[in-house]
């Protein structure tokens, strides 16, 4: 402690102000040895406190330690059931048992712990790989647990409890499965639960979910998860040293149960629109060449009120259930696995929304309304029905070589005639540029090229292609010299009558005869209802929370055109020459609407080519003058739209408004 | 030295020696040696510690982060080394309002976010300016009482210094942070000690605090006033009955004194310590460090670690008794009873003889805004006792 000043003090008498050290009071001092003192009486008691507690009593908190195995559960809370229109149970739980396993309390050695989920897999037919896979990706965080399987039979059930010595580690829990009463129906609307997976955790970590909850995946489980997945409860539950339960669990929070979620869906309805759509495929099939690949389609039914969905039907499909419980790699991989999706056509798919298609001659009515609001052609005037038109060198047939004569807008409508819409698509070719696109930005107004904002997706927007958009598509721009990027006057040509540079899903199609049912507004289609809490005992329903309809969007399109329009979907099922007259003209109640035969090249297992084939088409709505229901249908390459998809069509206004013209779906209401 | 001494004399030749001094050879000969150690102890072994504290939890060891935490807080040492505390007494307003303003934004943007927010996001890291404030506010508070030393008698003074040193406080109790608000508290009571403060003033006010920390425990809530919300009373109180409730409130009490128990004379090893492995003890790393600590390494093992921190309040209180000052005297004096006061509350704590509270356990918690306030704290110490008897300019 040598300090300048002390040391110079030594030698030398020092100035007082400069060479004095800083005294010590007494005062100070004595505060210090108080201080001192404190410090000292302080660490004694955490001496002995240490002391009293690792020595004294080491023992028996070593047991405690030793025993001290809590296990926090989670206590599964029901998913909430879906529910149709009018009530009926669409998807609802069943009890199950599901299979965790609790990293603690597994076998520390790698070789014992693959022995035991070896034999665990022999039980539950599981794989040993999958579930060590499973705890790798969970991390090292022993005290929750890895939920391996859900849904064990009653005989694992058993076994595994009588051999719980065996199984260290192993618990079963209750849980829910979903079960689907009408089996199939409805499943790409329905959609499944499935296992969060890691991404999809990292994204709703945040909105409270935990990395072993289920998650709806697609369709309305995945849209309203929120109001269906519940809130899991706590308990704990204390086991022993080998991981056994001791004793019952003590319950800390209950689970609440999830909402109940309200369809638009008619499940009558959409069972007829299933049923219609195999009779479609199988009827085109047996009609000969032309609908020989028929093999898949959807149909819409809509509310042209509200945009209510009252059926949505696609097919192939598949069934809910094989995503619930033990998995069979067989049976996911259509739905999973891109080639066995292509081998089994896309079950998966929500063909109403997530397919687009050339919609054909249901398109001629965009093609008349746009040409009446932009003055180039009026209802009364004559237009010539020919065989085909000829424009720059090039013929566009008409879908017969037997018609050859003048006609009006709703017999050209009704009778389907491609030359006359042809001449329509050359009228909005040659508008000047200043006129912009006109026939396209009807379509665009008319809810083409953009989704529908249908709750459930995914949804595609289909495409409505403007001589810009081709030039981009091509690698534009520059347009201009590059013969690929050219808008050329075939294509508004083909654009008049629904093909080349149209592509539509079957429920922006339904949206817009909905359209012209309704007089011209357009509605937001919507598949969830509400969500409520279903009444127990004969409480009534209470409704939590109304998604419900939004209010229809006027276009803006001219009452008179639209009603020039009406009348020619009305004689296209109604005149002699009509083009579903054969199919609905005896039907009791006035169905008007428009059949369409689309050409799609299509690439056919076996050949060398890509072959043209027709997309079957019929969508309109009835009854005439009160407009009730809205029905879209397609058959792929089902050929001609008077012979799979009108039939199909049929089969859904005949469920909806009886075979007599009675109306009965909603006789439950 | 003994020229140095001469040559001090000189007065107008004092400010460059003094500052030649205070150059590299000199300043680690005034080092003050066993601090030195026994910071450099205790810093290795609380890093060898928190990794076997860590080794089992979902993040991995936490070494490195330490690591980087210790390199930073050496720097900041080093740096200390080199500042003469008069320039802390220069600065004291700036410093004073600086971290008010500092406080208050946080406080702002918590509120922003609806939540209890006690630190800075800068990026790599989040900064707890409550933390680092304890330091900065000791430094102010010191330089604001040592202005009042000659009328330190009259009862004036001391109240100034309270309610000077009570805006900071108010600040981080409602974050809140009710256990960095006890250790501000700690360093007040120390500054008033050190400054001289009558010792009947002293006692009126010890008096005064044990009434209005049991009204805000007992007599307010009893008659429906609650100062603090019910979780934060519940914890500063549920210490005195650990098995009221052991699943709630007093869990992590109840599995931190098993842990603790559990460790007996040898310890348990890192392995075999399963409160920690198994995740029994929550915060094992941060605020239950210590538990974890006794559980793997025994009371071999946390005797250690309650010596090493014996060691350096023990040179703490030596460096006040030298000090050239009484400014520097009462600074030190309250970096000695703070520190003392955070092992104390949180090894305490741990073994349930005090209330639960987030303090962090000095040099061996987790955490870079404590690592780097104590760094800074024993830089402040050194620098202090390195000027001891060199006077200050009357």
């Amino acid at each position: 402690m040598a300090s300048s000043a002390g040391a110079g003090g030594r030698f030398l008498p020092g100035d007082p102000r400069t060479t004095e050290p800083y005294r010590l009071t007494p005062q100070l001092a004595f505060r210090v040895a108080i201080l001192g003192l404190l410090f000292l009486a302080l660490f004694a008691v955490l001496f002995l406190r240490l002391w009293a507690l690792q020595v004294l009593s080491g023992d028996r908190y070593l047991a405690a330690a030793n025993d001290n195995r809590v296990r926090t559960l989670r206590l599964e809370a029901p998913r909430g059931p879906v529910l149709d229109a009018n009530g009926k149970l669409l998807v609802r739980n069943v009890a199950g048992t599901r299979v965790e396993l609790w990293p603690a309390d597994l076998p520390k050695t790698w070789t014992a712990r693959k022995r035991e989920l070896r034999s665990l897999a022999a039980v539950t037919g599981g794989e040993a790989k999958d579930m060590l896979a499973q705890l790798k990706a969970h991390g090292d965080d022993p005290l929750t647990p890895v939920i391996v399987q859900r849904g064990l039979k009653q005989d694992q059930i058993f076994y595994l409890s009588e051999h719980a010595a065996q199984f260290p580690g192993v618990q079963m829990q209750h849980s829910f499965l979903r079960s689907y009463p009408y089996r199939s129906l409805a499943a790409q609307v329905l959609g499944y639960v499935g296992q969060i997976s890691p991404e999809e955790y990292k994204r709703l970590r945040g909105k409270g979910y935990q990395p072993t909850d289920a998650l709806g995946q697609t369709g309305v489980e995945s849209t309203y998860d929120s109001y269906l997945r519940g809130k899991d409860g706590r308990a704990q539950l204390t086991v022993d040293s080998r991981g056994r339960p001791k004793g019952a669990a003590r319950v800390e929070t209950n689970p609440s149960p999830g909402q109940a979620l309200r369809l638009t869906i008619h499940i009558d309805l959409q069972r007829a629109a299933e049923r219609a759509l195999k009779d479609g495929i199988r009827l085109a099939r047996a009609s000969g060449i032309e609908g020989a690949h028929a093999d898949g389609g959807a149909i819409v039914a809509l509310d042209p009120k509200d945009g209510a969905v009252l059926a949505m039907a696609s097919y192939p499909t598949y069934q809910p259930s094989i995503f619930v419980g033990r998995k069979d790699a067989k049976k996911l991989a259509p739905l999973l696995n891109p080639t066995a999706a292509e081998m089994a056509n896309h079950p998966g798919f929500n063909r109403a929304i997530s397919v687009s298609y050339p919609p054909g001659s249901t398109f001629k009515p965009v093609t008349a309304l746009a040409a009446m609001q932009e003055g180039l052609m009026r209802p009364g005037d004559v237009i010539p029905c020919t065989p085909d038109l000829i424009d720059h060198k090039q013929v566009f047939k008409n879908w017969t070589p037997l018609i050859d004569q003048g006609m009006t807008l709703t017999t050209a409508l009704a009778e389907s005639c491609d030359t006359y819409f042809y001449a329509l698509g050359q009228r909005f070719f040659s508008l000047p540029p200043d006129r912009g696109h006109p026939l396209q930005a009807w379509a665009n107004r008319f809810g083409f090229g953009a989704t529908s904002g249908l709750d459930v997706g995914p949804e595609t927007s289909g495409l409505i292609a403007t001589p810009e958009s081709h030039c981009k598509l091509w690698g534009g721009p520059p347009c201009a010299g590059y013969v690929d990027r050219i808008w050329k006057p075939g294509y508004s040509i083909q654009m008049a009558i629904g093909q080349n540079q149209v592509l539509v899903t079957p429920l922006q199609m339904a949206r817009f005869y909905a359209m012209i049912a309704n007089g011209g507004k357009l509605v937001t289609p919507h598949i969830g209802s509400d969500v409520e809490l279903t009444g127990t005992n004969r409480q009534p329903v209470r409704i939590l929370r109304r998604f419900g309809a939004q209010s229809p969007q006027p276009t803006g399109v001219d009452p008179t055109a639209l009603r020039y329009v009406q009348q020619g979907l009305d004689e296209a099922t109604h005149s002699p020459f009509g083009t579903s007259s054969g199919v609905f003209g005896s039907f009791p109640v006035d169905i008007a609407g428009k059949t369409g035969s689309a050409e799609k090249l299509f690439k056919l297992p076996g050949y060398p080519n890509p072959v043209n084939l027709t997309q079957s088409w019929w969508c309109g709505y009835g009854p005439y003058n009160s407009p009730k229901l809205v029905v879209c249908a397609v058959i792929e390459n089902g050929g001609h739209g008077g012979t799979a998809a009108a039939p199909a069509a049929l089969q859904v206004f005949e469920q909806y408004f009886g075979r007599n013209g009675q109306i009965t779906t909603h006789a439950s209401d | 030295m003994t020229i140095e001494a001469v040559d001090t004399r000189a007065r107008g030749l004092r400010a460059r020696r003094q500052s030649e001094a205070v150059g590299v050879g000199g300043m680690v000969r005034r080092l003050d040696w066993p601090l030195m150690g026994a910071l450099v102890a205790v810093v290795g072994y609380g890093l060898w510690a928190i990794d076997g504290i860590t080794r089992h939890d979902v993040g991995g060891s936490a070494l490195t982060r330490q690591s980087i935490y210790v390199f930073a807080g050496s720097l900041l040492f080093l740096a200390a080394l080199f500042v003469d505390p008069d320039r802390y007494r220069a600065l004291r307003r700036p410093i004073y309002f600086g971290t008010l303003g500092v406080m208050i934004f946080v406080l702002a943007a918590g509120a922003a976010t609806r939540g209890s927010r006690r630190w800075i996001d800068v990026g790599f890291f989040t900064f707890q300016p409550s933390e680092f404030g304890k330091v900065v506010f000791v430094l102010a508070l010191a330089g604001f009482i040592a202005e009042r030393s000659r009328s330190i008698g009259h009862p004036a003074a001391p109240l100034a210094a309270i309610g000077y040193g009570l805006a900071p406080i108010i600040l981080v109790f409602v974050q809140p942070d009710i256990g960095t608000a006890l250790v501000y508290l700690a360093a007040l009571a120390a500054v008033l000690l050190i400054a001289g403060v009558r010792w009947s003033h002293l006692a009126v006010l010890a008096t005064l605090t044990i009434v209005s920390a049991l009204a805000v425990l007992w007599l307010l809530p009893s008659a429906g006033v609650n100062v603090l919300k019910p979780y934060q009373a519940a914890r500063l109180t549920g210490f005195t009955h650990p098995n009221n409730d052991p699943q709630g409130v007093t869990y992590n009490l109840t599995q931190s004194i098993t842990a603790v128990g559990a460790g007996g004379l040898r310890g348990r090893g890192v392995l075999g310590a399963t409160q920690t492995r198994l995740n029994y003890l929550p915060e094992h790393a941060t605020d239950f460090a210590f538990a974890s600590l006794s559980e793997q390494h025994g009371f071999f093992g946390a005797s250690i670690l309650l010596l090493l921190y014996l060691l350096i309040v023990w040179r703490a209180l030596k460096i006040v008794a030298g000090a050239r000052d009484l400014y520097c005297a009462i600074v030190a004096g309250a970096i000695a009873f703070m520190f003392l006061f955070q092992v104390f509350v949180n090894s305490a704590m741990t073994m349930g003889i005090a209330p639960i509270t987030g303090i962090p356990l000095p040099f061996v918690s987790v955490g870079g805004s404590s690592m780097i306030t104590n760094f800074l704290a024993l830089g402040i110490l050194q620098s202090i006792h390195m000027r001891r008897g060199v006077r200050r300019r009357a």
